[in-house]
């Protein structure tokens, strides 16, 4: 017994370690001026990449298109999850494996074969280059991950709550307002987060239905990388990261928050 | 003159691809209780689901408060369906889902206020009502679903086994609470339970429904005294079924000849009556030997071989007989039912 607690304390740190490394090094190397192997610290430091996030520059812009992107495929995808999810559910046999299916496979197949294939149609309807069609190819896996979600939730969800709901007065809208949304704000917040963090993520359905239009921050990323603009690509990979823990720690918040006050 | 509660006539509610319940009516005054008392699987949730609006029925009219509600939905029926497990919305206080019907109804908040107040204190919670129902105990659970359920005011409150997961305590305080609500708030109640003392204890009537249909609808003295048929005896335990036939107005079997009855059909018959119809009597015309004694809450029951045939009988008041003592039994005949067939045929 005195063994193992040592080791799990030892194993712990390693993962926090390992977790947290790469965040201190990406913000010393966003700081950094003229930082070189084999220094180990950077002879001085500089907020310029910082001030290019935070006053227009085009790191800032590419961060708003980001956000917004992400913000609208987590609501989506949620809003299109949920009732797909919900029917999947309600199926048996193998209409409901076939229907699983098609919702997995904009999640399954490689990014870079769905934005060909996206780009196709997206051509077609005339929003390639847009943000409205980077949307929608965001879009596209993140409903995919919500139904998936959904389908797992409506299969476990006991529904004679509803029936009880709907025998004491109340219509099916009443019922989905007052009874079943609330009692699955915390499943609807984690559908959101999904979806927000497969926006959040994309690069190829970006780079190939925004046509280098559209540029959001994983793209800028890529680009400071290319041009060898260590700095940047250090901010703005620390500007990847921020948002998506802040995003996670402020639906987590909201759900408990919600949950601990009556409608 | 009061319209009735709930009126069922000619009602076919379809089970899947089964044939499912069939010809099922009956009428229930304001706050009369109805008991449907059942095998598993007779479709005694089914039927309530079709009268609550949450199943589909095939044919037949359901009228509640003399409203024709057959093609009306769950919500606007007037009748409120509980699970047998109590579904509390769980993201609402105690309050907030006792006031549920009433918000929904746009109450004002002050009559909501009041309402509530009122239920909480009928059933013993005024002291929980801020309270999650995560947090409540088994009972305190069922009791604010009832509590609920009154504050909608329904004309008829359907019950799915109410009492059944229960221990014999909560049982007791459950169905105390029920009849305490139905008192004050006056709908009629639908029970369905599968448990023979439940529906002795609950039911005003009791209807028994059996291979689709409902068997009988009856008094709980008449339902355990006059079984209509040999299916329904059978179902409700009737302990001594003497098989014989029918013959000019004479039901004639081992224990002699017994009137049948003007309405009878010749033919192979049996003969149902209950232990308390037999009882040791140094007058009585049968002759019998003990083969056991048992002893129940409600006195010894005697088991009798009586010409061969095993009966049961209640023991009297008197000396208590021993197993292998030779007694004479009286058999009171005008409790004795004469039911067609035999159970070969059922």
């Amino acid at each position: 017994m005195t063994g193992r607690l040592p080791a799990r304390t030892v194993l712990l740190a390693a993962l926090m370690l390992s977790a947290l490394a790469p965040l201190g090094l990406l913000l010393v190397a966003s700081l950094g001026r003229g930082w070189f192997f084999p220094a180990l610290f950077p002879p001085s430091v500089t907020l310029e990449s910082w001030g290019d996030a935070f006053r227009g520059g085009r790191m800032a812009v590419a961060l708003w298109t980001s956000l917004g992107l992400a913000v609208c495929t987590g609501l989506a995808g949620a809003a299109v999850g949920w009732p797909v999810g919900r029917a999947l559910a309600d199926l048996r046999g193998w209409p409901r494996h076939l229907g699983a299916a098609a919702a997995f496979l904009p999640v399954a197949v490689p990014p870079v074969a769905l934005a060909t294939g996206l780009q196709i149609s997206a051509l077609a309807v005339g929003v390639a280059g847009t943000p409205g069609g980077v949307f929608l190819s965001h879009l596209i896996p993140a409903a995919g991950y919500a139904a998936l979600y959904f389908l797992g939730v409506f299969t476990l969800f006991d529904r004679r709550i509803e029936d009880e709901a709907r025998t004491l007065g109340a219509r099916p809208r009443t019922v989905l307002w007052r009874v079943t949304l609330p009692m699955m704000r915390r499943e609807v917040g984690q559908a959101f987060l999904l979806g927000f963090l497969v926006s959040w993520a994309q690069v190829a359905t970006t780079l190939v239905i925004g046509g280098g239009r559209v540029r959001t921050l994983p793209l800028e990323v890529f680009a400071y990388l290319q041009a060898g603009q260590d700095r940047y690509a250090a901010t703005g990979a620390l500007l990847l990261v921020i948002p998506a823990l802040l995003m996670l720690g402020a639906v987590q918040f909201a759900v408990e928050r919600a949950e601990a006050t009556p409608l | 003159m009061n319209a009735p509660a709930l009126e069922i006539a000619g009602l076919s509610v379809p089970f899947g691809d089964a044939p499912g319940l069939r010809d099922i009516g009956f009428a229930l005054d304001p706050g009369e209780r109805l008991v449907l008392l059942g095998p598993s699987g007779a479709g005694k949730t089914t039927l309530l689901r079709a009268i609550a609006g949450l199943a589909p029925t095939a044919a037949g009219q359901l009228r509640i408060g003399g409203r024709d509600v057959t093609d009306r939905p769950a919500e606007a029926r007037d009748a409120v369906y509980l699970h047998q497990t109590p579904l509390l919305f769980p993201h609402l206080s105690v309050f907030e889902n006792v006031a549920f019907p009433l918000r929904i109804r746009g109450c004002l908040q002050v009559e909501i206020q009041a309402a509530c107040a009122e239920l909480l204190e009928s059933v013993r919670l005024e002291g929980l009502a801020d309270r999650r129902p995560h947090t409540l105990s088994g009972g305190q659970k069922h009791r604010a679903a009832l509590a609920r359920a009154m504050a909608a005011r329904p004309a008829v409150l359907l019950l799915d086994e109410p009492l059944t997961a229960l221990d014999p305590s909560l049982r007791e305080e459950v169905r105390a609470t029920l009849l305490s609500l139905q008192a004050r708030y006056r709908p009629a109640l639908v029970i369905a339970t599968h448990d023979l003392e439940d529906a002795a204890v609950l039911g005003e009537r009791i209807g028994i429904l059996l291979g689709g249909t409902l068997a009988q609808v009856d008094r709980p003295e008449r339902l355990f005294q006059r079984p209509a048929s040999l299916a329904v005896a059978l179902f409700l335990g009737v302990p001594n079924l003497v098989s014989g036939s029918v013959a000019d107005g004479e039901f004639r079997s081992p224990l002699g000849p017994i009137p049948a009855g003007p309405e009878s059909l010749g033919g192979p018959a049996t003969a149902a009556f209950g232990a308390d119809a037999l009882r040791p009597d140094p007058c009585g015309s049968l002759r019998g030997v003990v083969r056991s004694v048992r002893y129940g809450p409600r006195g010894a029951t005697l088991r009798v071989d009586v010409s061969g045939l095993d009966l049961d009988a209640t023991a009297g008041g008197g000396a208590m007989p021993e197993t292998g003592d030779e007694l004479r039994l009286g058999l009171e005949r005008d409790r004795i039912t004469i039911l067609h067939g035999t159970t070969r045929d059922v």
